[in-house]
């Protein structure tokens, strides 16, 4: 039942990160841990088990396309969906968000809806919902 | 010993005065450009536009902000007021006369008015949130700005480091390099620029497009 997906939302800013959390919840996805950057998500990532990943582009230390290369690398952690949610407005990033496996690109200011129809959207894509 | 000055000696100290700027100006543009910074002056000059630009991009984002707060704020304190109103108002027809009060309907309405408000307010609660994204929004071009003034002043410094007289010691300042974003972050003007998108529905779009 997708009310019990667990959620990593990664962004250095702790405001953002409280604001995805409050949205998901709302949106009744209760169960969401946060990591402040691409490193720490990682960390999170193999010692934990979760089932979508939230991620911001532009972080210190490693950066949202580095966590999604890494996440794609890895066996364990492939099949796991990323939503970036990132300014990053760049045609070709959008572009390169896609091609590295990122499941949507939401960008900032984003509202309530959007966040919440690219959720479902990709969890009724991958037979999560 | 005097310190008043005639009108002779203000028009030879003021002479004076323009020829050492003119001379300092002159000696400035000959250290930049033989110490090379001459292209980073005209670097500086082109990125401070630039900053303003990112500047006035804050300044409308908090105002905007601050403006959806207030008015989330007075819908909800309406919304609010109403309720306690109503509040009152049921709590004397029950006191009146509560058989009367079920009977006709005013409990009921009561209930399903105060459901209403209560979804109401918990809209403006979230728009109240959602405006907090300006810190994130704001907090990356303000990274952008300090870097550049940052980057100004080492250049200053090591232009006097590397001008000082040979008996004047100038030690460099330590310095802390600030964490500088390496992509682009917010556009501050979408319009201007057609490599970037200026909502989601253009993401969608270029998404569709290409087959995502």
């Amino acid at each position: 039942m997708s009310k019990e997906l667990r959620f990593l939302v990664v962004d250095d800013f702790s405001t953002m990160r409280r604001i995805v959390r409050n949205l998901l919840k709302e949106s009744g996805f209760v169960d969401a841990d946060e990591a402040e950057d691409g490193v720490v998500a990682l960390q999170k990532l193999r010692s934990s088990n979760f089932d979508f990943v939230v991620s911001d582009i532009n972080m210190p230390n490693m950066n949202g396309f580095q966590l999604l290369g890494e996440i794609k690398k890895d066996e364990k952690l492939k099949h796991l969906p990323v939503l970036m949610v990132t300014a990053e407005a760049r045609k070709e990033d959008i572009v390169l968000a896609a091609q590295q496996g990122a499941a949507g690109y939401i960008v900032k200011p984003f509202t309530k809806a959007t966040l919440e129809d690219k959720v479902n959207h990709i969890l009724t894509k991958m037979g999560l919902k | 010993m005097s310190t008043e000055s005639t009108p002779a000696t203000t028009a030879m100290s003021s002479a004076d005065v323009h020829q050492q700027l003119g001379a300092l100006t002159r000696q400035l543009h000959d250290s930049l450009t033989g110490l090379g910074l001459a292209a980073k002056v005209k670097d500086w000059a082109g990125e401070l536009p630039d900053a303003k630009s990112r500047l006035s991009y804050i300044a409308r984002l908090t105002g905007e902000a601050a403006e959806k707060v207030l008015n989330s704020v007075d819908q909800a304190k309406a919304q609010h007021d109403h309720i306690a109103a109503e509040t009152r108002r049921i709590g004397a027809l029950i006191v009146q006369d509560p058989v009367a009060a079920v009977a006709k309907g005013h409990v009921m309405n009561f209930i399903n008015d105060v459901e209403q408000a209560s979804r109401q307010v918990d809209g403006h609660l979230t728009e109240i949130m959602m405006a907090q994204d300006f810190h994130d929004l704001t907090g990356q071009v303000i990274a952008r700005v300090v870097n550049l003034a940052a980057t100004i002043e080492d250049q200053l410094v090591q232009l006097l480091i590397q001008t000082a007289p040979p008996d004047t010691a100038v030690k460099a300042p330590v310095t802390h390099e600030p964490y500088v974003p390496a992509l682009d972050g917010p556009v501050v003007n979408a319009k201007d620029n057609p490599d970037v998108v200026s909502n989601q529905s253009e993401v969608d779009d270029l998404l569709a497009s290409l087959g995502f």
